[in-house]
C-alpha cells in the first residue's frame, strides 16, 4: 500500500551516543511538538526490579521532598510521564519546541533526584495494600490471575505479575540507589520523535545521560519452562461477589513473535476473533445474541504469554454459551479456514498497517518494541508479509494442532 | 505547516440539511468518517430508556443494498476500524480507512440513513446483546454500579440521569414500531453532521457526499433542549455504599456550563490548571501538606449542557463523616486564595493544552471527533482548529472568575461512599492511622 511521501521520509535515523547507549531520530517538522524518551532496559520482570522494588525506585524519582521537580514541570508546561513495562523502564518527556532544552534539563534533574519524598512513598505503600482489595472484585484481574497461575510456575515472572506484590519500599536513599542502577544498565536508548533536527538531536542525546556502568545481576527475565498442559486443571472457577454475568475465558499459552508459526497464527487468529464478523463474534453474538462481545486476545511477545479464546453472558445462560465456544472451536479445528478467509486476514492485517504510522510518536513506539525484544527493526511488518505467503495448508494444519482442546483451560469467574 | 488547516476545512450544508465538513490533510496514511446524529439518550422518552443505544445497534443491521454484516466485512478487508458510541447528547458511527476504501463508506452511510431494515428477528437479537453490554457496564464492577447509582440519585427528573446504556426493562419492551419511529424522527441528513477527515479531495469528497446522501429527504422532529445542569436543582447530600476497598471517599460536587457557554475558554483553563499538571493543588493542600485524608483529588466530568467538577477525599473507615467534608471545605477556603494562579502557571496549562491539541492533528480519527463534537457542543465545527487560540487568550482574571462562579459560589452537592466490608483490623486499628501518617 502506497504511503504518503512525509511519512516515508520519516524512517529511523539510528547512531550509537556510547557503547551502551543507542539513539534514534523520527524528524516530523508538521507540528512544533517534540517527544523524547529514555529507555532503560530493566522492567518488572527482571529478578532485579522485585529485590531493589525497582518500581518504586523508577516511577517515584520525580517527588522530590520539596516537590520542586513536579512545581518546574507545572511552571513550564513539560509533561513527563515515568512508566514501567515487563521488559523496560521509561521516562517520556513531551513538550512544544522551544522548550525542549527545558525538558532535557528536567528529564536530567529527576534521573538525578536522590531526594525522595519518603511522606509520599509511605502513602504509596498504604495504598497500594489498601488497593490490593480492589482486585476481589475485578474480573479482568481475576482471570488473568488464574490464567497466568495456570500456565507458569511459581517464581515465574509472568505469574508473579498477578500476585500480591511486597510492601513497597520506604526507603528513599534505597531507592535512589537502585533507580542509579537502572540508569547506568547497558542498552539503554534516547529517541525524539517531532520537530527536532539531526544536528540538535545528536547534541542533546551526546550530554543526556551519566555514564553507564555495569549490568546488575538479574536484569534479564528468568522464565521457567510452560507448565504442561496435562498439568494444568481443564476446567476453573473463579466466584466474585455481585456478578449477574459469567466470564469465560479458555486459555493456553501463546505462540512468540519471533516464533516460525506466527505468521500462520496471525492469520487463523484475525478469522477466529480478530474482527466484528470473526467465527467467534458470529456465533456467539450475531447469531442468537448471546453475547456483547467475543474474542481472542495474546499478551505474550518473544517468550510464550496467554492466548485467550473469551466472552461472558449472563450467569443462567454460561453453559449454553459455553458449548457453543466449545463447539465452534472443535468446527474452526477440525475443517479449517476457507482461501476465502485466508485472502481476507491479509488484506485486513496488511491494510491495518497504516493505523500504526500516523504520527512520528507512533513510529518511534514501534521501533522501541522491536529494539527491546530483540527483533529486526521492521520485523513486526516483515512477519505481516510472512503471513500472506503462508499457504491455506499449513494454515490449517497449524490450526489443528494448536487449536487442541488438550492444551487449552477453561476459566470462569462467576457469581458467589 | 499546520496554520493552513483552518484554510484546508471545508464546511457546507447540503440542500437537505446535511452538515458536511471536510479537512484535508495529504499526510494522513487513513482516512476517517464520523456521521454525527444529534440525538442521544438525554433525548428519549420516558419509558424507553437506552432507546437511542439499541438503535445504534439495530443500524448495524443492514439494508438492502447491503445485508447485515457487509459494511463491515468491507472495512475490516481494507484493514479497517468501524464503530458507533451512544452518548447522553449524540449517536456517532465511526469509521477509519486507508483511502482507496473510503467512497465505498460513504455510499454505504448514505445507504443506511434512510434504507435500514427493521425487523422482529435482528431487533430481538439486538435486545438481547444490548442487555449484555448494560450488564457489563453497568452491574458487574463496583465503581460502574456507584456511578449508575449516583447518576441516577443526583440528577433525578433530569434528561442525564440515565446511563446511556438504559434499563433493562426498558430495552426489553422496545418494539419494531417504536425503533421505527425513532429512525424516523431522527436519522434525518437535517438533524446530522457528516465529518470526513484524511487524504481526500474536498472537491471530490463533496460530490460523493452529494451523491450518497443528496437525495434522502429532511424531516424528523427537534428534540427539546435538555435543561442545562446548572439550572437544574439538586439533593443536597447523598449516601451510597458499595463492594470498594475498606475506604470512605467524601465527594463535594458542584455543576458546570454547558460547553457553549460564553466562558467555556476560561472553564477549560481552569481545569487544566486543576487537574492537568503533575500535581493536584487540592491533593497537595489535602494529602501532602495537612495529612487529613489518604487520598484526594479533582475529577471533572463534561457533557453537552453541562457538567460537574468534583473534589473528593478518601480514608480509612474511621473519619466522622462532618470531618471529612470539613476536611473538603477547608481545602476549598485555601484554594480560594488562588495562589495556584499564577502568570506562570496559566502560561504553562496553556502550553499543555496546545501541546495536546497539536498531538492529535497527526490522526485522521481524533480530528474527525474534534470536529463532530465543536460543531454539535460548541455549534461551530471550525472552532475544532481554532479552540486553541481561544484558549490562549483567556486571562487570569477570567479564569479566577470561573472559579468564584461555579466552584467557590457554587451549589455545594455532599456525597459519601462508604465500603460494605471493612477488614477486621481496619476497624478495630484504622483509628490509629493519623498518628503515623
Amino acid at each position: 500500500m502506497a504511503l504518503p511521501a512525509v511519512l516515508l521520509s520519516a524512517a529511523a535515523a539510528a547512531w550509537s551516543v556510547d557503547g551502551a547507549t543507542q539513539a534514534v531520530l523520527f524528524e516530523d517538522h508538521r507540528a512544533p511538538v517534540v517527544t523524547i524518551v529514555v529507555e532503560l532496559p530493566v522492567g518488572t520482570w527482571s529478578p532485579f526490579f522485585e529485590r531493589r522494588d525497582g518500581e518504586t525506585a523508577f516511577t517515584f524519582q520525580d517527588d522530590d521532598s520539596g516537590r520542586s521537580l513536579r512545581r518546574r514541570m507545572d511552571a513550564t508546561g513539560i509533561t513527563i510521564d515515568l512508566d514501567v513495562d515487563r521488559r523496560f523502564s521509561v521516562m517520556r518527556a513531551t513538550t512544544l519546541t522551544d522548550r525542549v532544552p527545558e525538558a532535557l534539563g528536567l528529564v536530567q534533574s529527576i534521573l538525578a533526584n536522590r531526594d525522595y519524598d519518603e511522606r509520599e512513598l509511605s502513602r504509596h505503600r498504604r495504598e497500594r495494600k489498601i488497593l490490593w482489595h480492589q482486585t476481589d472484585t475485578d474480573v479482568g484481574f481475576k482471570l488473568s490471575q488464574a490464567a497466568a497461575r495456570e500456565l507458569f510456575a511459581e517464581g515465574d515472572p509472568r505469574r508473579t505479575a498477578w500476585e500480591k506484590p511486597p510492601d513497597a519500599s520506604t526507603n528513599g536513599a534505597a531507592l535512589a540507589e537502585a533507580r542509579d542502577e537502572i540508569l547506568r544498565t547497558p542498552g539503554r536508548l534516547i529517541g525524539f520523535a517531532g520537530d527536532v533536527t539531526r544536528a540538535d538531536a545528536e547534541r542533546w542525546a551526546a550530554g543526556l545521560l551519566p555514564p553507564a556502568g555495569t549490568a546488575p545481576s538479574g536484569v534479564a527475565p528468568a522464565f521457567a519452562p510452560v507448565r504442561p498442559a496435562g498439568d494444568r486443571a481443564r476446567e476453573r472457577d473463579l466466584p466474585i461477589r455481585k456478578l449477574t454475568q459469567v466470564y469465560l475465558a479458555y486459555v493456553r499459552d501463546s505462540i512468540p513473535l519471533d516464533d516460525p508459526r506466527r505468521p500462520a497464527f496471525l492469520i487463523a487468529d484475525h478469522v477466529l476473533g480478530g474482527h466484528f464478523y470473526s467465527r467467534l463474534v458470529t456465533a456467539l453474538r450475531h447469531e442468537g445474541g448471546e453475547t456483547y462481545g467475543a474474542g481472542t486476545r495474546d499478551d505474550g511477545d518473544v517468550a510464550s504469554g496467554v492466548y485467550r479464546v473469551s466472552t461472558f453472558t449472563r450467569a443462567d445462560n454460561a453453559a449454553h454459551i459455553e458449548g457453543k465456544l466449545r463447539e465452534t472451536l472443535r468446527v474452526f479445528r477440525q475443517d479449517g479456514i476457507t482461501e476465502e478467509e485466508r485472502a481476507g486476514a491479509v488484506s485486513a492485517l496488511s491494510g491495518a498497517r497504516a493505523f500504526a504510522r500516523q504520527a512520528p510518536a507512533q513510529l518511534l513506539a514501534r521501533y522501541r518494541l522491536e529494539r527491546r525484544l530483540g527483533l529486526p527493526e521492521g520485523a513486526i511488518d516483515a512477519t505481516i508479509d510472512r503471513a500472506a505467503e503462508v499457504p491455506l495448508a499449513e494454515i490449517n494444519a497449524f490450526i489443528r494442532a494448536f487449536y487442541d482442546p488438550a492444551a487449552f483451560s477453561m476459566l470462569r469467574a462467576v457469581p458467589r | 505547516m499546520w496554520i493552513a488547516l483552518l484554510l484546508a476545512l471545508k464546511t457546507t450544508t447540503l440542500p437537505n440539511g446535511l452538515e458536511v465538513s471536510i479537512l484535508d490533510d495529504p499526510a494522513m496514511p487513513v482516512v476517517a468518517t464520523q456521521l454525527w446524529y444529534h440525538v442521544g439518550a438525554a433525548n428519549e422518552d420516558r419509558g424507553s430508556r437506552g432507546l437511542a443505544h439499541l438503535f445504534e445497534h439495530l443500524m448495524f443491521g443492514g439494508t438492502a443494498a447491503y445485508p447485515k454484516g457487509e459494511y463491515s466485512r468491507y472495512v475490516t478487508l481494507a484493514g479497517g476500524d468501524e464503530n458507533a458510541f451512544t452518548s447522553e447528547d449524540e449517536t456517532v458511527y465511526v469509521s477509519a480507512v486507508p483511502p482507496s476504501a473510503f467512497p465505498g463508506i460513504l455510499l454505504r452511510e448514505g445507504d443506511r440513513m434512510r434504507s435500514l431494515l427493521l425487523n422482529e428477528e435482528n431487533l430481538a437479537n439486538e435486545k438481547k446483546i444490548v442487555t449484555e453490554e448494560l450488564r457489563l457496564r453497568t452491574e458487574n464492577d463496583p465503581m460502574s454500579r456507584l456511578l449508575v447509582e449516583a447518576q441516577h440519585a443526583l440528577l433525578a427528573g433530569h434528561p442525564y440521569s440515565f446511563d446511556p446504556s438504559g434499563s433493562k426493562e426498558d430495552v426489553s419492551r422496545a418494539t419494531v414500531y417504536g425503533c421505527r419511529a425513532f429512525y424516523d424522527a431522527h436519522y434525518r441528513p437535517n438533524h446530522a453532521h457528516l465529518v470526513v477527515v484524511g487524504n481526500v479531495s474536498p472537491e471530490e469528497t463533496l460530490r460523493q457526499v452529494e451523491e450518497s446522501f443528496g437525495a434522502i429527504v429532511p424531516g424528523g422532529v427537534t428534540p427539546p433542549e435538555i435543561p442545562s445542569l446548572l439550572d437544574w436543582t439538586y439533593p443536597d447530600k447523598l449516601d451510597l455504599k458499595e463492594d470498594i476497598p475498606p475506604v470512605e471517599i467524601a465527594l463535594a460536587g458542584m455543576p458546570l456550563p454547558p460547553a457553549d457557554a460564553p466562558d467555556a475558554a476560561a472553564v477549560e483553563v481552569l481545569r487544566e490548571l486543576l487537574t492537568g499538571g503533575s500535581l493536584d493543588p487540592f491533593r497537595e493542600l489535602v494529602v501532602t501538606e495537612r495529612g487529613k485524608a489518604l487520598e484526594a483529588g479533582i475529577e471533572w466530568l463534561g457533557l453537552k449542557r453541562g457538567g460537574g467538577v468534583v473534589f473528593y477525599a478518601a480514608s480509612l473507615p474511621y473519619r466522622r463523616r462532618a470531618t471529612a467534608f470539613r476536611t473538603i471545605d477547608d481545602g476549598l477556603a485555601s484554594l480560594d486564595g488562588l495562589a495556584w494562579l499564577t502568570d506562570e502557571t496559566l502560561d504553562a496549562a496553556k502550553r499543555r493544552l496546545r501541546t495536546e491539541d497539536l498531538g492529535a492533528r497527526y490522526y485522521a480519527e481524533r480530528m474527525a471527533d474534534r470536529i463532530g463534537e465543536a460543531r454539535w457542543h460548541r455549534g461551530d465545527a471550525a472552532s475544532a482548529l481554532t479552540w486553541s487560540d481561544r484558549l490562549d487568550a483567556v486571562t487570569r482574571e477570567e479564569v479566577a472568575l470561573a472559579w468564584k462562579r461555579y466552584i467557590s459560589s457554587g451549589r455545594r452537592i455532599r456525597v459519601y461512599v462508604k465500603p460494605e466490608r471493612v477488614p477486621v483490623l481496619i476497624r478495630m486499628f484504622g483509628w490509629l492511622y493519623p498518628l503515623f501518617s
